[in-house]
């Protein structure tokens, strides 16, 4: 359990001296909300659209961030040291709770640019986007953690990332836009039941496929 | 090490389950009992006909259309739909709307029309026209 904490420090240390994966998604989601900004003008948009382009901006800058967490120890040459120290599960859970905080900060920057920015981008039900934030934070880091360990032995890196985790993530990403469309127009949370159960199910799925899974990928 | 597995099976074989069952939830369903649809107030996809006797207004300042449907028994709702006539509206044998119903009101963000067949035998008297 100590060690979850120990991956997760080194993780974050090391990030906080690098910066390389922050800056790389603070860059991004500024060139891609003032590109939005720029482009909508004052026109104004239906809520779908909205939600639509908020997810969106989340999925690429967690494309281009969260993969760093397996790839660094790749190409630093530190995969083997860290398989000695500690069994897959924690090396696992520790890189999860990293890309768990990062896509936390990075989702917060990217709601709150929204807010700024878009007058129209307006809640209206706290609860339900809370929710849908929470939940998507933990299926978008899970999802994204065993890709980016798949990804880390293959030679492209860069291309391969988006690919494998762009069907892995659609479900997630549609309950998600569809939450936040409804929060947007203000219904009561008992709309989007389902959707919540959906997000539920898939973050557990996701979980426990990807702590089975780690092991065989990480000993190869 | 076994066990692991078997339990982390189960796990993900419920919750997929889950999941399945409640994607296919999130889905508009079709509603053509306009009761139903009075109660649920839930997003569906209302069918019916559009009662010709009570005709439509049309306003092109506020981009608002009202109109009535009667479903197959007899019971009518008003609808009003943000948008424009949609075309072919006059001859449409069926009508979807997609929507909420609120205020003694469906309020329509989409409206689907189903026009008379072009292809019908020449003694068939066709409804729509």
């Amino acid at each position: 359990m100590k060690k979850i904490f120990y991956i997760f420090y080194k993780d974050f240390s090391s990030e906080l001296r690098m910066r390389f994966a922050l800056n790389a998604l603070i860059m991004f989601v500024v060139v891609a909300v003032s590109t939005i900004l720029f482009s909508l003008g004052s026109e104004s948009v239906a809520p779908n659209v909205y939600a639509g382009m908020f997810w969106v901006v989340v999925f690429f800058s967690a494309m281009s961030g969260l993969s760093r967490v397996f790839v660094s120890e790749e190409e630093r040459g530190t995969t083997l040291i860290l398989s000695l120290i500690a069994n897959p599960v924690t090396v696992f859970l520790g890189k999860f709770l990293f890309n768990l905080v990062l896509i936390f900060f990075i989702n917060s920057v990217i709601a709150l640019l929204y807010m700024f920015l878009f007058q129209e981008f307006l809640i209206q039900n706290w609860n339900s986007f809370l929710l849908a934030y929470v939940l998507g934070n933990f299926g978008i880091s899970a999802s994204s953690t065993i890709i980016a360990a798949i990804i880390s032995k293959a030679n492209v890196k860069g291309t391969l990332y988006p690919v494998l985790a762009f069907p892995v993530l659609l479900p997630l990403i549609l309950m998600l836009i569809e939450i936040t469309k409804s929060a947007m127009e203000g219904n009561p949370i008992s709309d989007v039941e389902a959707e919540l159960l959906v997000l539920i199910s898939y973050d557990v799925v996701m979980i426990t496929a990807s702590i089975l899974v780690f092991d065989i990928i990480w000993r190869d | 090490m076994k066990a692991r597995y078997y339990i982390g099976g189960t796990i993900i074989l419920v919750f997929l389950g889950l999941l399945f069952y409640n994607f296919t939830r999130t889905n508009i369903e079709y509603e053509s009992d306009f009761v139903k649809v009075m109660q649920t107030g839930k997003t569906c996809k209302a069918t019916g006909v559009w009662v010709k006797e009570k005709s439509f207004q049309e306003d092109i300042q506020n981009r608002t259309f009202v109109f009535y449907l009667r479903d197959a028994n007899n019971n009518e709702m008003k609808v009003i739909y943000r948008g424009t006539k949609p075309n072919n509206f006059e001859i449409a044998t069926n009508v979807v709307v997609t929507g909420k119903f609120e205020n003694g009101v469906f309020h329509a963000t989409d409206v689907l029309t189903k026009c008379p067949s072009k292809y019908e035998g020449q003694n068939v008297n066709t409804s729509g026209s």
